[in-house]
């Protein structure tokens, strides 16, 4: 069985934590240089806003500042979310970080125990201790987990745990969710579906394996139709296709010397670097897994996960590949004969903090930016790639306060954050006050 | 047979953690092999649940009289149950408040936090079930060095 740990209305909730104010109040998060809506409380959708809404927008409906409205805060969101990670860590078997607000567990071996009374009391404990409400979906699969999550989401009935154990409610979940939520179903393909008069994620499992062939020839759509149906065919690395970048392969033979995987994971941490570089951006978890091979029952099989959070976001080989090795340390077993390494990179976010917003609607600034960009694309071009990072790395430089100073600050002004938050769990100067 | 030479580079860049247990070979054979532990640490020894501890700085005199003052950092555990007597942390009128947590009228319907200065007022809560402790106080921390 698997599980999906997802918190709920991430960002927002993060921001909730030192401001117990906000609860039950309408909130927001805007992206990156305060264009646009990343993240809104149930009490924001209630009002109508909608994801990606432009700030300007949000400002022209609601001008009587009715809505309590945040920068983005990553450093503070990957903080808050990696407790709740460690707890994961201490209450499941294995586990995989999907995303900065999504876990997936593997619950094997837990059978005997009452997951769904397991998963409420891991809301609960989470929710105590990290202040974050999360909800819970488990089910024989990770797309069945996934879809599972979405219905203890949604209705309070479930105390924030829903499990999909049998065909009977397997079947009654399908029936009941549109096929354009199904993880796996993008919008191209929800439109062809549809065109077949799919409309549930139930219409999609009854097809024929058959039709299935015939109609559609990726292998995300039909490993998906196989998990609607029960069975467990997503490859764990292959969730880390959408948010995240990974590089991993299967050795030709098996490997058990450290040094040898150790410059296989190295490779792979630099070729995650470059990708991260070449989009434009950095990443603030590295993670690592190694696995046996699955068809030699005969030898010991082990599927480990590491991950560790970079205070800075960066796309530097070297923080990524030093990062991996260490974390290699702490999974590498001697007695196993590894088959597949990878590394995974995550938290992902763009490269400059001056970046072109889609929804930026100051001419002046967005100049100002392009033009910063091109001198900075320049310099890295004719030097060499690491010779200036802008973001995350301009703000290396700081005080005892850890605010930036110098040329960094000059940075940190140009990019609009009016409405950041403090970093209680990060910065000294920013601790809570107690009186 | 022709023999080849491959000269290797030293990589320095990462730690070998060595496992400070009996039975490692050391480069002397040291009489205290056998009582290593770890040097004692305060995050890893005092600390129980490190992903429900949160720290705060003491704003006031208002548990002047419990030792606590101005400036003192509190170090606050979210995952306690709070009990009758524990200083804990609240979020009351907009503010983080730390005050003692007295539970002897429950019975009765509601529950009070106490300072410990004369100066400030108890502060009575009339409905129990909704109030929310955020946190419980499990150490605070005076400087008197002021590094």
């Amino acid at each position: 069985m698997y599980g999906i740990i997802d918190c709920d209305n991430c960002y927002v909730s993060c921001e909730r934590v030192f401001r117990p104010d906000l609860e039950g109040k309408p909130v927001v998060v805007l992206s990156n240089n305060d264009g646009c809506v990343v993240a809104r409380s149930n009490e924001a959708k209630a009002l109508g806003i909608k994801a990606g809404m432009p700030y300007f927008k949000l400002q022209e409906q609601f001008p009587d500042n009715k809505i309590a409205v945040f920068s983005s805060n990553y450093e503070l969101y990957a903080e808050l979310t990696g407790r709740i990670v460690e707890i994961i860590k201490q209450e499941a078997p294995a586990y995989f970080r999907y995303s900065i607000d999504e876990c997936f567990v593997y619950l094997d071996g837990m059978e005997g125990i009452d997951l769904k009374a397991w998963g409420e009391n891991l809301h609960r404990r989470i929710f105590k201790s990290v202040g974050m409400p999360v909800s819970i979906g488990i089910g024989p699969n990770k797309t069945l987990a996934k879809l599972a999550s979405h219905f203890a989401k949604k209705h309070p009935g479930y105390r924030h745990c829903c499990m999909i154990d049998t065909d009977e409610k397997r079947i009654k979940a399908l029936k009941l969710y549109p096929i354009e939520d199904v993880w796996g179903i993008g919008r191209r393909y929800t439109a062809r579906l549809k065109e077949y008069g799919v409309n549930t994620a139930y219409d999609f499992a009854q097809h024929t394996q058959g039709w299935l062939r015939a109609t559609f020839h990726n292998i995300v759509i039909k490993r998906t139709w196989r998990e609607l149906n029960g069975d467990d065919c997503v490859p764990n690395e292959q969730l880390a296709a959408k948010k995240s970048i990974c590089t991993s392969r299967s050795f030709p033979g098996m490997i058990t010397d450290f040094d040898e995987l150790r410059t296989h994971v190295s490779n792979y941490a630099a070729r995650c670097a470059e990708k991260l570089r070449l989009q434009g951006s950095v990443a603030s978890i590295v993670s690592i897994f190694l696995s046996t091979n699955p068809f030699r029952e005969d030898l010991p099989q082990c599927w480990s996960f590491q991950e560790q959070r970079l205070i800075t976001p960066t796309s530097s080989t070297t923080t990524i590949v030093q990062t991996a090795a260490a974390l290699l340390q702490q999974v590498y077993r001697k007695d196993y004969q590894y088959k597949r390494a990878g590394v995974i990179v995550m938290g992902i976010g763009p490269k400059s903090p001056i970046q072109q917003d889609l929804f930026d609607h100051n001419a002046e600034q967005f100049q100002k930016m392009r033009r910063l960009d091109e001198v900075v694309d320049r310099i890295n071009r004719l030097q060499g790639s690491e010779t200036i990072v802008l973001g995350a790395q301009q703000y290396t430089s700081r005080d005892k306060d850890g605010n930036a100073v110098g040329k960094a600050n000059v940075f940190a002004n140009a990019i609009k954050h009016d409405h950041r938050s403090p970093n209680p769990t990060t910065r000294w100067s920013d601790i809570i006050r107690l009186k | 047979m022709s023999s080849r030479v491959t000269i290797l580079n030293a990589g320095f860049e990462t730690d070998l953690p060595l496992p400070l247990a009996p039975g490692i070979r050391a480069g002397f054979p040291s009489p205290a092999q056998d009582y290593l532990h770890d040097t004692l640490d305060f995050n890893k020894d005092m600390i129980h649940h490190r992903e429900a501890t949160f720290y705060a700085r003491v704003d006031g005199d208002s548990m002047r009289d419990a030792g606590i003052v101005e400036g003192d950092i509190a170090v606050i555990d979210r995952s306690l149950d709070p009990r009758n007597g524990d200083i804990i942390v609240a979020y009351i009128d907009g503010e983080f408040t730390i005050k003692r947590l007295d539970t002897t009228h429950r019975e009765e319907g509601y529950i009070e936090l106490h300072p410990a200065n004369p100066a400030y007022s108890t502060i009575r809560i009339d409905n129990p079930d909704e109030f929310r402790v955020w946190g419980v106080i499990i150490y605070t921390i005076h400087n008197w060095h002021n590094y």
